[in-house]
């Protein structure tokens, strides 16, 4: 089956036997429960989307491996015009879906690591590569969502991971044996993973000699026997529950974070990508942190639907000839695109690695990402500005169906008058949803944080930027001699 | 009887386009409708093609059907171009 549909992908999701737990107690039917299941249907867009002809182009791509049509989220980039639609392809599902979708973190792991098994082998003539491309084809002939888990909980910040009170704060080995290895710890913050097939585990920092037995990197199937999820909050996450549906906003889709604990997890060697090559970790976690800042497209594309939202919301309210509202949409698109073209430049300006994988522009990478930290803010700010306070103070959906207070609010909430009340309430939600409900979660929080906090880009601007250069010419043509 | 021409229809990914794609098509349908049959791009039966990009970039692929005759639409006025030509030729 290379290519899943999204009834396929459900169904393949309730075969698995994930220990997932929310509000303190086990999740039995994780597919089918009403706070997870919009994010299993934003990975399951993912899917249907790969079998429509308006989106096909980008959401499909020829294996490398095997020649045959896949779904481009197990795909290994093999030229720039495969980063470009990566990149193309993340605003798209963003636009369409208005959430994370979850998907492109495994895509990440995967290419960083087709890289540094490659260099790892060449350096030490292992066999981690061969094991890879292995495993990159069970993945792509099955069409699965993986999970590409990088944030350890690391504790003492000031500590490397030998010196932790706590030795299990990163991922480490506990016990080797013949045929594998056990290991312990945790990834935190991982988005989608309980809608995934498989887990990646990559180490999340630079390590030294000491930290080798935190120097892993392995892949597992997401139900295997030690790993527990315990669900993220999301601000409004309980209004799934209530019996309306206005007040979710995003009537359709939404996203995940999760806990996952690894509580003695045995990992067989066929499986094994990286084992205590400590002076390998901190390329693992710059190739995938490059690549998955260069993701972030996908903000650009949330952005779309917020912007839509936002002058729908102007024009219910009437205010949309204003010149000053007109001015704030104009700059939210200005932002917005500014996102896309940062991505689009560090996938236009990628190169081949030796491994054969292409690989994005580093340094415009964390541009990208260092603007995808700063503007959606602005861009959510500017729609609440629009959207008016009663985005805020709006009463319930229960309030607009009751017989005794509907009609007030029927008659006082409404705007424009062609445009009923619901309707104006609605989009209200939906934009309350993307800036401080549950969707904020991927459009502003994870844009903070995501693939990194806003210093890590910073750092890694500083290293790349040739400051000699520019001092150079500066010198030169303000007539300092020697220059 | 004239033969009903089989073209085929190729997407660009439409990661931001300047017009709706799928309604530009639904229009060339509606305008053409008994005289065009489109098909897949890959269908064999087609020897010319139909490429809706969503801008001027035209990013798809089309070195898949190198030798047949390809046209490319970047925006709804080239689609309504492109229909009126089509109905001079019937």
């Amino acid at each position: 089956m290379p290519m899943m549909n999204a009834k396929q992908y459900e169904d393949s999701l309730r075969k698995l036997k994930l220990k997932v737990y929310m509000f303190g107690k086990r999740v039995e039917n994780v597919v089918d429960d009403p706070i997870i299941r919009p994010s299993m249907n934003a990975v399951a867009a993912t899917y249907e989307f790969a079998h429509m002809p308006e989106y096909e182009d980008l959401m499909t791509a020829t294996s490398h491996i095997t020649g045959k049509k896949i779904n481009r989220f197990t795909h290994i980039h093999q030229s720039v015009d495969d980063l470009v639609k990566k990149s193309k392809m993340g605003r798209l599902l963003g636009s369409l879906t208005g959430c994370c979708f979850q998907r492109c973190v495994g895509m990440d792991a995967m290419n960083a690591l087709s890289m540094t098994t490659f260099d790892i082998d060449r350096e030490y003539g292992t066999e981690y590569n061969k094991r890879f491309l292995k495993f990159m084809e069970y993945v792509q002939e099955n069409d699965l969502t993986c999970d590409g888990a990088m944030t350890d909980p690391k504790g003492d910040r000031s500590k490397a991971p030998h010196q932790q009170a706590d030795p299990d704060m990163f991922m480490r080995v506990v016990e080797e044996r013949p045929d594998g290895i056990v290991v312990r710890g945790a990834k935190c913050h991982q988005t989608g993973a309980v809608n995934s097939h498989e887990i990646i585990i990559m180490p999340t920092i630079s390590m030294r000699e000491e930290d080798r037995d935190y120097a892993i990197s392995f892949a597992l199937p997401a139900d295997a026997e030690g790993i527990i999820y315990i669900m993220g909050r999301q601000s409004c996450d309980t209004r799934k529950l209530e019996k309306g549906t206005i007040d979710r906003g995003n009537q359709i889709y939404g996203g995940h974070e999760a806990l996952v604990v690894f509580d003695d997890v045995f990992v067989p060697w066929e499986r094994v990508f990286m084992y205590k090559e400590w002076d390998f970790a901190g390329q693992l976690v710059e190739q995938f942190a490059s690549y998955h800042r260069q993701s972030y497209a996908c903000k650009a594309g949330v952005g779309d639907v917020l912007i839509g939202a936002t002058q729908c919301i102007a024009e219910y309210n009437g205010a949309h000839k204003a010149s000053h509202v007109k001015d704030k949409i104009i700059e939210m698109n200005h932002l917005n695109e500014t996102l896309f073209c940062g991505s689009i430049a560090c996938a236009a300006e990628g190169h081949r690695e030796p491994s054969g994988t292409y690989y994005v522009n580093t340094l415009l990478a964390n541009v990208c990402k260092q603007n995808v930290t700063r503007f959606p803010y602005e861009i959510a700010r500017l729609a609440q500005d629009i959207a008016g306070g009663l985005m805020v103070t709006l009463p319930s959906e229960d309030d607009l169906r009751s017989p005794e207070v509907g009609k007030w609010l029927d008659k006082y909430y409404r705007g424009s008058t062609d445009v009923s009340t619901e309707t104006r309430m609605r989009m209200l939600r939906l934009i309350e949803n993307i800036t401080m409900g549950t969707a904020a979660v991927g459009y502003l929080t994870e844009s903070m944080h995501g693939a990194g906090s806003p210093q890590a880009q910073r750092i890694m601007i500083s290293r790349q930027v040739n400051m000699d250069v520019k001092k150079k010419v500066a010198k030169k043509l303000c007539g300092i001699e020697g220059a | 009887m004239k033969k009903i021409r089989s073209i085929g229809l190729k997407y660009c990914g439409g990661c931001n386009p300047r017009y709706d794609r799928a309604e530009a098509v639904r229009r060339i349908r509606e305008e053409l409708g008994g005289t065009v049959r489109f098909a897949p791009p890959d269908d064999p039966d087609v020897d010319s093609i139909l490429a809706i990009m969503g801008c001027e970039t035209a990013c798809a692929d089309l070195n898949a059907f190198s030798g047949k005759k390809i046209w490319i639409i970047t925006s709804r006025k080239e689609a309504d171009n492109w229909v009126a030509e089509r109905k001079k030729a019937l």
